[in-house]
């Protein structure tokens, strides 16, 4: 099968992004800012509890926030 | 930990399944110094055609061979002057009978001697010729640099001549029973061509319009190989635009679902030299009047419908005389380039231009779970009446990090797609590091030689595996960061660092 069979058979399935380019900087933005907050929390007290209640759902806000982020402002990774 | 291992070794086993050569296309047989083609073939009928409308020479022999051998044969050799077998480009033979049967595998060959005054591609048919038996191929190619201005230097208003010299009998490394060559011309200024003497009853060459036919010429007796050298000089008032260096890079993101496209072009005008300084004001009042001029005044290049963002840079930095027309809903969008300056015969200039584009129109899920199918331009670049041509193009296709299982193909059309055959693409599979990234994106180097702006609607598809843990790997490095640092300022606030007694 040639690759250009398999670009004719995959004709119904586009690729979409998990976050259409228009709601990039809405996404990445707020996840950054849920992130500032737990970080926030977390230092009032930290524990090790406030890693698991804080420091966990922060690092995963960050994450995936800083790639959206960077998204939206035009370096595409 | 074990999982990064196994990671980076399939990271590290890229396979590449279609085409792998080395990185710079090279002729791969030399052949012995003393080298003769076997004469197992007979051109019963032989008609070239030259086409010199542009700043290139594009050509196509139609010639019914046959043949004359006691068996079966399928190794037909195509000679070049040694001086012109570099500069060939996107060669393809056809079965001119059957042209939606593909093109024929081409072989570039060099005789193995530094003397020699010709060099061989070697097309093979697909299915030997039975003796007696005939086929009709078709030749097409350019050639590349092959104009030369004359005179080399002129004034900045003049009109520019171009001069092509070549053999009034086509090369062939067989017997050739008749023969004739026409030359397509794009203008009726023909100062200067060679009246040819002897070869045929009649005038020669015979003129109609802008085309001169040199022939037919009886040459069954004329051995192969014999050349008669003629040259026509002809009026070209336009740039002969030539990149000896086109980088194009193609980026495509997942996560922003977004293509990135950057070309950066290393462009030379080859035409007339300037015989006096450059006067601006006689330039301004020129292009005021709109007079036709040797020197690129404006490139034009066609982008998908879509594109967003475009850029235009050079080595000073943003040039604003740009404009960008985005076109209506799929039709193509229109980006015109002002260069700083008029690029005159012998002048450089090096530019950067960029665009994006929604990543759905250009990338597919393949039927198979976590393969991708992208289909990309091979090139784009402007679109200009004069034509452009390419010493070296070097496409990067930089696919998302831990990509692997990359392959990748050339389309094929029932007419020339403007490209060398599969052989004389190079193809490299590298990582590259850039924002972001742990272990390096794939990136996909095709380089190819000698290409014209008949490559334009050129396709390139690519396949690749990229599985959900490839796409979680940023999100899961910066996760994983910013965790690290809230442990590590758990723990300093563990350590007591009072002054007691313990």
């Amino acid at each position: 099968m040639s690759l250009n069979e398999i670009w004719e058979a995959a004709s119904a399935s586009p690729y979409a992004p998990l976050v259409s380019k228009d709601n990039q900087f809405a996404v990445g933005f707020s996840l950054l800012f849920a992130a500032f907050i737990l970080t926030g929390l977390f230092g009032l007290n930290r524990s090790l509890a406030s890693i698991v209640s804080f420091g966990v759902p922060a690092s995963l806000a960050f994450g995936f926030g800083a790639v959206f982020m960077i998204c939206a402002v035009g370096v595409y990774v | 930990m074990r999982s990064w291992t196994a990671v980076a070794a399939a990271v590290g086993s890229f396979i590449l399944s279609a085409p792998t050569v080395a990185a710079v296309p090279t002729v791969q047989t030399v052949l012995s110094p003393k080298f003769q083609p076997p004469p197992v073939f007979k051109n019963l009928n032989l008609v070239r055609t030259t086409n010199l409308d542009k700043g290139y020479v594009r050509e196509t022999v139609n010639v019914v061979v046959q043949n004359v051998d006691q068996q079966p044969q399928s190794e037909y050799y195509l000679p070049f002057p040694a001086d012109v077998f570099d500069h060939v480009g996107a060669l393809e033979v056809r079965d001119k009978k059957a042209p939606d049967a593909g093109r024929f595998d081409v072989e570039a060959v060099k005789v193995g001697s530094s003397s020699s005054d010709v060099h061989y591609y070697v097309v093979n048919f697909p299915e030997p010729l039975a003796p007696k038996a005939e086929i009709t191929l078709g030749i097409s190619y350019s050639i590349l640099s092959a104009l030369t201005p004359r005179p080399a230097a002129i004034q900045q208003s003049d009109k520019q001549f171009l001069n092509y010299a070549f053999s009034a009998y086509a090369p062939s490394a067989y017997q050739t029973v008749t023969q004739k060559t026409k030359l397509k011309l794009p203008t009726t200024n023909v100062p200067e061509h060679t009246t040819t003497e002897g070869l045929k009853s009649g005038a020669d060459p015979e003129r109609q319009g802008t085309t001169y036919t040199y022939g037919p010429y009886d040459t069954a007796k004329v051995a192969p190989g014999t050349a008669y050298p003629v040259s026509v000089r002809y009026e070209f008032t336009k740039p002969v635009i030539t990149a000896s260096l086109l980088e194009r890079d193609l980026e495509v993101s997942h996560w922003g679902g977004n293509l990135a496209t950057e070309e950066r072009y290393w462009l030379r005008n080859n035409g007339s030299r300037l015989e006096n300084q450059f006067s601006r004001v006689e330039w301004t009042v020129s292009s005021f009047q709109q007079q036709p001029s040797s020197a690129i005044r404006e490139l034009t290049f066609p982008l998908k419908p879509g594109s967003v963002d475009p850029y235009f840079t050079d080595d000073i930095g943003n040039v604003s005389t740009s404009r960008y027309r985005p076109g209506k809903p799929r039709r193509d969008a229109l980006l015109e380039l002002r260069p700083r300056f008029p690029i005159f015969g012998g002048w450089n200039y090096s530019f950067r231009i960029g665009w994006n584009n929604n990543l759905a129109s250009f990338l597919r899920q393949g039927p198979a779970a976590d393969t991708y199918v992208l289909k990309v331009p091979f090139l784009e670049g402007p679109k200009v009446p004069e034509g452009v041509q390419y010493d070296q193009v070097v496409v990067r296709v930089i696919l998302p990090e831990g990509a692997h299982n990359v392959r990748y193909e050339t389309l094929d059309q029932s007419t020339s797609n403007g490209l060398p055959s599969s052989h004389q693409i190079a193809a490299e599979v590298s990582p590259l590091k850039t924002y972001m990234d742990t272990l390096g994106r794939t990136v996909l180097t095709l380089t190819a030689e000698d290409l014209t702006d008949e490559a334009r609607d050129s396709q390139l598809v690519v396949t690749y595996e990229y599985t959900l843990w490839d796409g979680l790997r940023k999100p899961a490095t910066i996760t994983a960061g910013l965790l690290a640092t809230f442990i590590a300022a758990w723990a300093v606030g563990q350590i007591d660092v009072s002054i007691k007694k313990r």
